[in-house]
């Protein structure tokens, strides 16, 4: 393996490229079945959200006791299940619940047992927790492990600046902050087709390593959305995205999907759920948040329609929150969380993962809600069941995968 | 393989060091014809410098680019007055640790009293959020500044090293504590020791409070020990209350920092060390710690955190009650371990010469760093001397990071960064905000790793946007350094000589040209060839 990727290197080229120039050869083609391919839309709640009141254990004496100040009231919970249920501003996702198109996953998380934001969210997304040296993400292995997909600039995209750790790796993948600018900003569209067919030409000539592909997959993904044509873009049967970041990513998420330009994994950052201080009961800043989370995800889902039968968005945060309120009427950094499931493949209606209970002997470290679901079991799963994944061992090392583990959102 | 190492290693006395500095000095550098001398410029200037200034490459080919790299090996000689004068307008260099953590501390209340104004839907006193925009606008200033000196310093190599030391002992900037601990670690720990002894460097991280912080040793004790808590703390607590102070203290071992240490910091991942050795390096760093905020946030050993029985790390015994001796005999011990030795000199390969570099450079930067004791100078000089470093194949064989993309292009252009923080931001938007790479392994070196479409695009966008005058941060005075031509044939020629040191291939040049056919404005001309330029493929290796 060494040896061989010396030999490369004397040629100028190296096996990454290689592997590169496989996807970048291939420029934008119509995708026959583009409404067929089943789509996996990830949202990460950054700052660690208190699972305990987004789906409340109701049934749990222990909830009211610890948290006098900021529990959800029993009264204003809505119930799923006798035991569970729904902090009241998630009301717009109960219309799922009831059609059996969310799921979900409760004392979910990591084996890892840091409080570190950081740590944990890179352990969630390089998916190898305990381990820092990973440089690349779990969904970016999965491409790179099963390339039965059609070649698209499009296959993987963040929305947002950055690209996550997520979608980081080798496989080629797209960080779109704004779907309208993504390009040459150039105002005059003359002006800009001039000078994006004169970079396009600069790079075509770029001989050897990642430069050529990699532009060649810009320009693609360029030519590709023009005939989209975002500007123009009007969500159906009435859906109203929630202004802010969330509700513009889940729209341009929506705007991608019905594009058919082949999209399989989208991400996009859903932040504020570190709510250390004044977290706040049925009104207050968290539920601030879930209001925003619960409008997004169903003008979503009211937006894609039928479509949405292909379509499953899972949300994921690095870790939960402490049982108890602390001092500041707020939560700390606690161990397991709340994990939703949703979409038109989801058997849903069920709140999956075993309870552990909130009994302090059954805590983590006599503290946190405990972790009963490993995340790469519920990732796995969705990975598996419903993407198809053909082999989970190079997207999750060190994690056999079991099915027996799967929490079973998408049915046994 | 660390047999493997010990062997080669061992092969290569002084005398081979000498061998190899002689046969290589002479040749491919100091080349009496003038185009393989500048060519031996620009790639001097390409790895060991932030790119060529305007000329500057002729200015070095002139003056002999060996002659050249040894003035830069003594930056301490170098005069540097224009990058002071600039640097007194940063507010961060004026601020020690407790001015800092004082402003972190505001912004935080100011920041939750905010959440409270949110919550309870009241309009928010004036002045609400100025404290957590202040600490925000210092953070920036601290990104700036390396964007800043890095462009501007007359001390090249040395920038260079500063930000590859950086990187290798990597902290993040928004973990908490270290928003006023970082400022510290990159002014005290890291730029005083960017090109000494290895072994300085690495005992200074390791009692760098941002680095304590940032990877959990601060928090490690030995397994059973309480601090003392002092009784001001607890009085007129319940007995409940008692209790919850007490599980805030840190228990335990925390390994995070031990696990890096080894196989990031030193030995490698491929290093030969066990999880028991990291275990044991981890006790023999416990109590290596911080003071409080407000009293310094200084190193601190603490005794009681210390776990005084006996260790073993590599085979080597650490008798019991050593105390803060014992860790810095194994710091010693790691800097000159033979894998460190490897691993520190190949990744220092991969920056100066190829992101796989050849053996050659790798095996003579670590026989000098044997003869020297891990003197990084005579490191850095022993892989200048291989042929490996001029090589055909290592010119052009790097892809520039953000950082490196952005400081070359105000360099080539003469650009001068404004008062603005906005080319720190710039460098952030094209992938790599700086200080800001949370993960403990620093930035990447290799170029499939920033090379993807939408950073490529975000890189056009710059070039056009730094051609046009309208880039955020710097103005450059394009006219200065591309006059007008009599044609645009003779335009691009200069084009390609002043900003591509020679680089444009013909196709590039065609497509230049072609695309200032119908264009009779010298000024439109000059910023489409500079923009297509500095975005297109050359511009984007060194």
């Amino acid at each position: 393996m060494k040896s061989g990727g010396i030999g490369l290197f004397s040629l100028g080229l190296d096996p990454l490229f290689l592997a590169r120039a496989v996807y970048g050869a291939v420029g934008p083609r119509p995708l026959a079945a583009a409404s067929e391919h089943p789509i996996l839309v990830c949202l990460f709640q950054r700052g660690a959200v208190d699972g305990l009141s987004m789906v409340v254990p109701h049934g749990d004496a222990t909830y009211y006791r610890e948290r006098p100040r900021i529990a959800v009231p029993r009264s204003e919970v809505i119930d799923l299940d006798g035991h569970f249920g729904l902090h009241p501003r998630l009301a717009p996702l109960k219309p799922l619940w009831d059609a059996g198109a969310l799921a979900v996953v409760h004392a979910v998380g990591s084996p890892d047992s840091t409080r570190s934001h950081f740590d944990a969210q890179d352990y969630m997304e390089t998916g190898t927790p305990g381990v820092k040296a990973t440089a690349d993400g779990w969904a970016n292995r999965y491409c790179t492990s099963a390339r039965e997909h059609d070649a698209t600039p499009f296959r993987a995209v963040a929305f947002g600046p950055q690209l996550p750790r997520l979608l980081a790796g080798s496989a080629p993948s797209l960080a779109i902050d704004d779907l309208q600018a993504f390009g040459l900003q150039v105002r005059q569209p003359a002006a800009r087709d001039k000078l994006t067919a004169a970079f396009e030409a600069l790079y075509e000539g770029a001989a050897t390593g990642l430069l050529a592909p990699s532009a060649a997959e810009g320009f693609a993904a360029i030519e590709m959305l023009k005939r989209t044509d975002p500007a123009r873009y009007a969500p159906a049967d009435g859906a109203e995205y929630p202004a802010g970041r969330l509700g513009r990513s889940l729209l341009q998420v929506a705007q991608i999907i019905k594009a058919g330009v082949g999209l399989e994994i989208a991400f996009a950052d859903v932040t504020g759920w570190d709510t250390h201080v004044n977290q706040g009961g049925s009104q207050g800043s968290l539920a601030a948040r879930l209001d925003e989370l619960g409008r997004a995800l169903a003008a979503f889902n009211r937006d894609l329609g039928e479509r949405m039968r292909n379509v499953v968005v899972l949300t994921m945060s690095e870790f939960g929150r402490t049982v108890r309120e602390n001092g500041n009427a707020g939560t700390d950094h606690g161990h397991a969380t709340a994990m939703l499931v949703l979409g038109g493949p989801v058997r849903g209606g069920k709140v999956l993962g075993r309870w552990p209970g909130l009994d302090p002997a059954a805590r983590f470290e006599g503290r946190d809600l405990a972790v009963t679901t490993d995340f790469r079991d519920l990732f796995g799963e969705l990975l598996v069941r419903h993407l198809g994944a053909p082999d989970l061992r190079p997207v999750f090392p060190g994690r056999e995968a079991d099915p027996a583990r799967f929490p079973g959102v998408l049915g046994a | 393989m660390r047999a493997t190492m010990v062997g080669r290693a061992v092969s290569t006395g002084a005398a081979a060091i000498l061998a190899v500095a002689l046969r290589c000095v002479a040749p491919a550098p100091l080349g009496a014809q003038g185009g393989a001398a500048r060519d031996s410029a620009v790639q001097a200037l390409n790895r060991l410098a932030w790119g060529p200034r305007p000329g500057e490459a002729d200015r070095v080919a002139a003056a002999g680019v060996m002659v050249w790299i040894e003035h830069q090996l003594s930056p301490e000689r170098i005069p540097d007055d224009a990058l002071r004068a600039r640097e007194r307008a940063f507010t961060i260099l004026r601020l020690d640790v407790d001015d800092l953590a004082r402003r972190f501390v505001a912004a935080r209340r100011d920041q939750q009293a905010r959440r409270r104004d949110d919550t309870t839907a009241t309009e928010a006193p004036p002045g609400r959020g100025t404290e957590a925009a202040a600490l925000r606008r210092l953070g920036a200033e601290t990104q700036q500044l390396a964007v800043v000196r890095a462009v501007l310093s007359e001390r090249q190599l040395y920038e260079v090293l500063v930000d590859f030391w950086t990187n290798h002992f990597n902290v993040f900037y928004a973990k908490g504590a270290d928003r006023y601990l970082l400022p510290a670690h990159i002014e005290e720990t890291i730029r005083p020791n960017a090109l000494g002894r290895f072994e300085d460097l690495l005992i200074a991280t390791a009692r760098s409070p941002a680095m304590l912080f940032y990877l959990d040793n601060a928090q490690s004790v030995a397994s059973g020990a309480r601090p003392p808590i002092p009784p001001r703390a607890v009085r007129g607590l319940t007995a409940e209350q008692r209790d919850m102070v007490a599980q805030r203290m840190p228990r335990g071992l925390n390994e995070n920092y031990a696990r890096e240490l080894l196989e990031l910091h030193t030995l490698g991942v491929d290093g030969g060390y066990t999880q028991d050795d990291i275990v044991n390096v981890a006790r023999i760093l416990t109590g290596w710690g911080i003071e409080r905020p407000g009293q310094g946030a200084a190193f601190a050993f603490r005794e009681w955190a210390h776990d005084r029985g006996e260790k073993v790390v590599l085979g080597e015994r650490f008798p019991p009650g050593q105390g803060m001796d014992e860790g810095i005999r194994l710091l010693r011990m790691l800097a000159r371990h033979p894998a460190t030795m490897h691993h520190l000199s190949r990744k220092l390969c991969a920056r100066l010469v190829a992101d796989e570099p050849p053996d050659g450079c790798v095996d003579a930067a670590v026989a000098a760093w044997r003869a020297s004791d891990g003197d990084v100078r005579a490191v850095v000089r022993a892989i200048v001397r291989t042929p490996d470093f001029w090589a055909p194949a290592a010119r052009r064989a790097k892809v520039k990071s953000p950082l490196e993309f952005v400081v070359s292009a105000v360099r080539a252009t003469g650009a001068v960064p404004d008062s603005s923080l906005r080319l720190a931001r710039l460098v952030g938007r094209l992938g790599q905000p700086l200080y800001l790479q949370s993960a403990p392994t620093g930035w990447p070196e290799a170029q499939a790793d920033w090379v993807n479409a939408g950073a490529l695009l975000a890189r056009m966008n710059a070039a056009v946007a730094l051609a046009a005058g309208r880039l955020p941060g710097a103005a450059a005075d394009l006219e200065a350094v591309l006059p007008n031509a009599v044609d645009h044939a003779r335009f691009v020629d200069l084009v390609n000589e002043r900003l591509l040191a020679g680089s444009m291939t013909d196709r590039t040049r065609a497509v230049i040209l072609d695309q200032l056919r119908d264009v009779t404005d010298p000024a439109q001309a000059r910023a489409l060839a500079v923009g297509l330029a500095i975005g297109g493929p050359e511009f984007q290796r060194q």
